[in-house]
Formats: structure tokens, sequence, C-alpha cells
């Protein structure tokens, strides 16, 4: 068998694989967006709008935010463990951070959901130790636990790509700014950041598009109004059965996704050449 | 020796699949809907009818659940499948309208001894469509509003005196929105029929384009008296806050507020009141599909299923649901104790002056589609 022959053989299954499991039901969904009663129409996008635009933007907020954070997070975990002068207290973090890696979403948002409610374990514990009194509790059940739930969850993730990289990089250069005084911060933030930021980019976007297509952390912590456009997604398709505006809500997402899916491409890209 | 009974064995293992015959059971709802078969209704039709087995395959609460089933349904007609692959489904009363539309059900309820039993209005018409002899209702279920006493000693007896005690009690008042679960749809349904004028037409008909106008006022009162409470996640949710104290009142299903009691999650004094003019409850309804592959054995777990002893002794005494079948037959099954354990807090008149059912289903989407457009959006 000629040999370009029998490399297209070995890709069909592949091939076969996404096209009918990817490629048409994503089609299928993007069609089904402009579908107006048989009709090719952008009434579904007008209702999405209409209905949801206050989900959009809470969603696309609450993402970037958390983004943010989990960024901040990483970097400041990934940093000690690269330059942390105690040798144990590294090793604990070490073993450590990776857990919420290993717990589902449905899991973190129910366990969050005890512990965040206004008598939940937070509150009881900082009521116990005297910092609060049960009048100061506030429940954390709102837009500010999807992003404690992501953050929580994310953090890891990225760390450990980041501390990856970190810990990948030529020491020396470290060392030879230690010998001439630098601060850790300063280390982190001047050397060690710069050449970890494609990294951290890609860690970044690949927990973006991940929060975006979680249903459960803000069905079980905040599936009232504003709520993801997930839960509103779910909401559409099991109270009234309409597909039509629940896939103009999918193809809003993915444009969001797009958006970041190219920061990415064009990162690769550059690396690449 | 050996010789034949091998054989006979291998013979009886091979073959005893097909004497038996597996019913499926498809319910919609939450798990308590599928440990109700599982522990208790399946069992009990097994020993009556040796050698069946009854699979009960839970589809997830909510309409959600109910909706899956008539995918499943529709997939299969569309793909011109001979046998379906269920047999007896429990679908929400949203759903058992669409279904009969579509053909997709037996008009099975004459050829069952309980049919006659199922004398509600229920059993005839489902949100305004006609569904006469195709559904068995299983139980009905209500939402009221529960509430503690110890922070509440006089509740309010209509939705008006609620939304003055709500504004007295800024976020004391919880309820899940329409996303989280029916309680909240439920109330929201209420307030509308409190405020906005005529329930008989919400909830038979005919459906008038012009009836949504007058509803702008009633949402946004609802708008102010929402941003004035507590929203929750979810009908669980509800339940949790209120037996933290992190909330005094909010819209429950009766049936999940007993078990909740009954299982020590909710405090034992937590009370129950049904607000005038009424909030909606619903049934969940037995139905057989037209191409069933054991249409006789589906029949007759129905028919147990129905039967004022089963109503009796799994609907109301280990599950706390309202029977589906005739009250008094039920009642006659069972002692008093019980009995009046499900009339604690809401008497039987209450219940039937304000006990009302959801909307018919245009008005129902309109109604939660205009809740999403003024309350909140």
């Amino acid at each position: 068998m000629p040999v370009p022959f029998l490399g297209l053989l070995l890709v069909t299954p592949a091939l076969l694989v996404v096209t009918l499991l990817f490629i048409v039901p994503l089609a299928s969904s993007i069609t089904g967006a402009f579908d107006v009663d048989g009709n090719f129409g952008i009434g579904n996008f007008q209702k999405a709008f209409e209905l949801y635009s206050s989900d959009i933007v809470f969603t696309i907020v609450i993402v970037l935010l958390s983004s943010v954070l989990i960024g901040l997070c990483s970097i400041a975990i990934g940093g000690y463990l690269t330059l942390g002068n105690n040798p144990r207290a590294v090793s604990i973090l070490k073993w450590l951070y990776r857990w919420p890696l290993f717990i589902p979403f449905i899991v973190v948002g129910q366990i969050l959901r005890t512990f965040l409610a206004k008598n939940g374990l937070m509150n009881s514990m900082l009521m116990e130790s005297g910092i609060l009194t049960a009048a100061q509790t506030i429940s954390f059940l709102d837009w500010r636990g999807i992003v404690i739930a992501f953050v929580w969850k994310q953090t890891p993730f990225v760390t450990l790509l980041i501390a990856g990289a970190m810990a990948s990089l030529d020491r020396a250069m470290i060392e030879s700014a230690r010998n001439l005084g630098a601060s850790r911060l300063r280390i982190l933030v001047e050397i060690i950041l710069p050449q970890v930021l494609p990294t951290l980019l890609v860690g970044l976007i690949l927990s973006f598009v991940t929060m975006m297509s979680v249903l459960s952390v803000p069905l079980m912590i905040n599936a009232q109004s504003p709520t993801m456009i997930t839960a509103s997604m779910a909401f559409r398709i099991n109270a009234y059965g309409d597909y039509g505006v629940a896939n103009a809500l999918g193809v809003i997402s993915l444009m969001t996704t797009s958006v970041v899916a190219w920061i990415h491409l064009r990162q690769t890209m550059r690396e690449h050449r | 020796m050996r010789k034949v009974c091998y054989p006979l064995v291998a013979l009886a293992l091979t073959t005893s699949p097909v004497l038996a015959e597996e019913l499926t059971v498809l319910t919609a709802g939450d798990q308590n809907m599928v440990d109700y078969v599982n522990e208790y209704l399946g069992p009990l039709f097994e020993s009556q009818n040796p050698g069946t087995t009854v699979r009960a395959v839970g589809t997830g609460p909510g309409d959600a659940g109910s909706q899956k089933i008539l995918e499943r349904f529709d997939a299969q007609a569309q793909a011109n499948v001979g046998t379906w692959d269920a047999d007896v489904a429990v679908v929400h009363e949203k759903f058992a309208g669409p279904m009969v539309e579509k053909g997709y059900l037996d008009a099975y309820r004459g050829d069952i001894e309980n049919g006659k039993l199922a004398t509600g209005a229920n059993s005839k018409m489902a949100l305004g469509t006609n569904v006469d002899g195709y559904v068995m209702p299983m139980f009905s279920s209500q939402t009221a509003l529960a509430y503690n006493p110890a922070l509440v000693p006089t509740p309010p007896r209509s939705y008006e005196e609620l939304a003055t005690w709500a504004k007295e009690n800024p976020k004391q008042f919880g309820y899940n929105g329409i996303k989280g679960g029916a309680s909240g749809v439920s109330f929201v349904m209420g307030w509308i029929y409190a405020f906005a004028g005529d329930a008989d037409k919400l909830m038979n008909g005919p459906f008038e384009e012009a009836e949504t106008a007058k509803w702008s006022d009633a949402f946004a009162s609802l708008k102010d008296f929402t941003t004035n409470a507590t929203l929750t996640p979810g009908n669980a949710g509800t339940l949790d806050m209120l037996s933290r104290g992190e909330i005094s009142m909010g819209p429950v299903w009766v049936d999940m507020f007993y078990s909740w009691k009954a299982d020590g999650k909710l405090p034992p004094e937590m009370k129950l009141v049904l607000p005038a003019p009424g909030m909606p409850g619903q049934p969940m309804h037995y139905v057989i599909p037209e191409k069933s592959g054991h249409k006789d054995l589906a029949e007759k777990f129905v028919n147990l299923a129905t039967s004022p002893e089963v109503q009796a002794e799994g609907i109301v005494k280990r599950f706390n649901w309202y029977p589906g079948i005739d009250a008094q037959l039920v009642q006659s099954k069972l002692d008093a104790a019980t009995w009046d354990k499900l009339f604690t807090d809401i008497s039987p008149e209450d219940l039937a002056k304000n006990g009302k059912s959801f909307p018919i289903a245009p008005y129902n989407t309109a109604i939660l589609e205009a809740y999403e457009r003024q309350v909140g959006n």
C-alpha cells in the first residue's frame, strides 16, 4: 500500500470521530440558532438579548474577574514554589495546592453552598473566633460565591502550568539577581514573570473557556437573575423546550470564547515562527 | 447424572431472561420519585407478579425530567421504532398534554379496574388540554408558604398581607426565582392570580394575547417585592435557608416539607400556610406509551399503583403526598392519625379553596417570559 494512502487510512477514524461527534452537532446548533419556526431569521438572538442581556454581561464580567484573580493567585503560589526559602513550607504548599484539581465542579458547588451560606461553616467559624457577630454575617451565595468557586477550582490548574514553566527557567539568572541584592518580589515580577507570560496566558485562556461552560456551579450557588449564560440555556430548554433561544445563547457564548481562542492561536503561531 | 444436570442448568440460565418480563418505568422528579418505585412499588409489583422485574429510571428533577421523557418519545417516534423502550412513564402535568396531542400515549384508563377511581378534574384536563382516558394521577402535590413560628407568630393569610409583611421584614422572605425549581414558579403564578385579575381564565383558558398586557403592574410590584426578598438556590435551598434561620418564610412543596421534617433536616416547629387567593399545585401522571412492549403488564402496574391500598400506604403514609385518586377511598384505608398528619397545617377546606392549578400552557409560558423580561432582566 502506498504510504500517503496508509497515512490517510490511519487518520480516518480520528477524523470521523471529530466530524460526527463535534463538527456535526456544532453546526446543527449554530444553524438551530438561526431557525425561527422553520425559517431563517435572527428572532432567537433578539429574544436572547431582550431577556438575557444582563446574564450575558454578568457571565463575561464574572469570568474575566475570575481569570484575573486566578492569574494573581497562581503567580503568587508559583512564585513561592520557585523562590521560597523554607524548604518545608515549599513542599507542604506543593503537596496542598493541587487538591482542587481532582474535585469536580458540582462538588465544589456543593461544598461552597454549605460553606459560604449566611449561617454556614465559614461565618460560624468567624463568629466562634469572635471576629464577627451574628448580625454582621452576610451570605456569599451570589456572584461572589461563583467567583470564589471558580478561583478555588481553576487556580491549581494554572499554577501547575506556570510552576512547571518557572521550574524550567535558567536558575543562574535568578541567582545572579539575588546576589546583586534584588528582593524576591522584584525577581518574580521583573525576571520570572516576563519569561513565563506565554504559559500563564495559555493557562488563563483554557480556564476562561472552561468557566464559560460550567453549569453546575451557577445552578448550585446562584441560579437567580442575573445568572450565568449556561443556567439560562438550561432553563430555556427545560421550561420552554425552546432550543432556538438556547442555541442563540450558545452561539453568543461561543463568540466570546472565540475571541480568547483567537488570542491563544496568535500566541502559538508566534511561538512556532 | 452430571451429563444431564449441567445442560439443564445451562438451559435454565439461558432461557430464563426470555420468560421473565422486564417493565421499564421512566420517572421524572426528585430522587424521592425513583425511591418510591425502587423501594416500595417495584418490589410490591414483583412479589405479586413472580418472574417480572421492574426497572426504574429517573430522568431528573423538575420540568427538565419530563422534558427528557418527551424528547425520548420524540426521538423514537421520528425514528419509527416499533417497540419503545419505556412501558410506563411518570410525567408532570405540563407534559401530559403535548404527549397526548402528539399521539404518543395509549388511552388505557378505561381498561383498568381502578380507572374509575380517578375522579378529580385533573385526570380529564391538563393545563388546558383534554387528556381524558390517557392519564392516571399518581399523586397531587401542592405548594404553600413554610414559616418559622418563632420569628413569624402570625403568618400572612393572603398575598396582600404577605406583601405588607415582607416590606416590614426585609430579606426575611426567600424564594428561588423561576430558574431554580417549581416552588418559586408556583409563588410567581400565585402572585399573578392575586394581583393581575382573572385566575379562572388563566387556569381554564381560553388563551387571549390581550390578557398578557394586564400583568405589567403586578410584575412591577413583584420586582419591588423581589429586591426586598432573599433569593435562594432551588427548592431545597429555600428549606435549607429556613432551617438555618437565614430566612423566616418561603414557598415550598408540601410533600418535601413533611419529608424533610420526618428526616430531621428541618426543625419540627416549622409550619405551613396556604395564602389566599391560592398557590398552584400539580399532579404527577402515570402514562403508558402507545408502543410499549408490555402493555398488559404496564396496565397491571398502574392499576396496582392507583389502588386505594397503595395510595394509602405508599403515597400518603410513606411519602407525604396528597392522594391522586378519590381521597375518601384512601382515607378509609388509613388510621386517623396518619391522615390528619397531611392536614396538620393546611385544612382540607383551605386546600379545596386555595389549592389552585397552574395556568394553561400558553399563559404559563407567557408569565414565565414576562417575569424574565420585567423582573429578571
